[in-house]
């Protein structure tokens, strides 16, 4: 037979919130490399990717997208 | 000529420190920071990024020790009085925070709840959540109301407060 059930204290739960709070500092200031990247011809044409129409090439590509995705 | 050299030596070891951190590979992120600060010791960047990874790490004597030797040590005080909270020096841990620069931001007082939970003073720890609650609005809530529960908890036990209903 086993003993009845009784209740009995257990510690409470309890959470470690600050080390959240301790993160790594943004280094983007210390990469002035990407600053001239970002003027080059390659990654300029990237940024306009979005804005062109999107024809049977983005039709594509937004199969691709949704494909891998999955 | 030299001092370009390293400039770009230096640059180059930020851009790696990036990525890794992106990666998590924190044990890499300590050996470049290394090169960084055997470059130039005066770089308090590489500095945090040494000291948030040994906390990463849970080595925080190797994290104090870095923050001793960093020019930057006094911004990062909160660090600091972390380390010694999980190294349970938690007398020296409050005594870290109140001479912090941002004693009184919200990650100063988060962490000053969870020290005065450690040092079972449940009336001031249970104040300072209820600030917390009142004044912080995030995805954290739920655990930082659970937190305020075993402050309860403790000061039921100790009959500070009545048992709820």
């Amino acid at each position: 037979m086993p003993p009845a059930a009784s209740p009995v204290p257990c510690k409470p739960l309890f959470f470690d919130l600050a080390l959240n709070h301790i993160g790594f500092p943004s280094l983007d200031h210390k990469l002035p490399v990407k600053g001239a990247e970002a003027a080059s011809p390659a990654s300029a044409g990237e940024a306009n990717k979005p804005d062109q129409p999107g024809g049977l090439s983005g039709l594509v590509k937004g199969l691709w997208g949704w494909g891998s995705k999955k | 000529m030299a001092h370009n050299i390293k400039n770009v030596r230096i640059q180059a070891a930020y851009a790696e420190l990036k990525k890794l951190i992106d990666q998590g590979s924190y044990s890499r992120i300590i050996k470049t920071t290394n090169k960084i600060v055997n470059d130039d010791q005066s770089q308090p960047e590489a500095w945090q990024c040494k000291v948030v990874a040994y906390i990463q790490l849970d080595q925080f004597k190797e994290a104090i020790n870095a923050i001793n030797k960093a020019p930057n040590r006094q911004q990062m005080q909160f660090e600091l009085a972390y380390s010694q909270y999980r190294l349970n020096k938690v007398a020296a841990a409050i005594d870290t925070l109140d001479s912090a620069p941002d004693k009184d931001s919200p990650r100063g007082k988060e962490l000053r709840a969870q020290i005065l939970y450690r040092l079972e003073q449940h009336s001031e720890c249970y104040t300072v959540y209820r600030e917390l609650l009142r004044t912080t609005a995030d995805d954290m809530d739920m655990e930082r109301t659970t937190n305020m529960a075993a402050v309860q908890v403790h000061r039921v036990e100790l009959g500070q407060c009545p048992v709820p209903s």
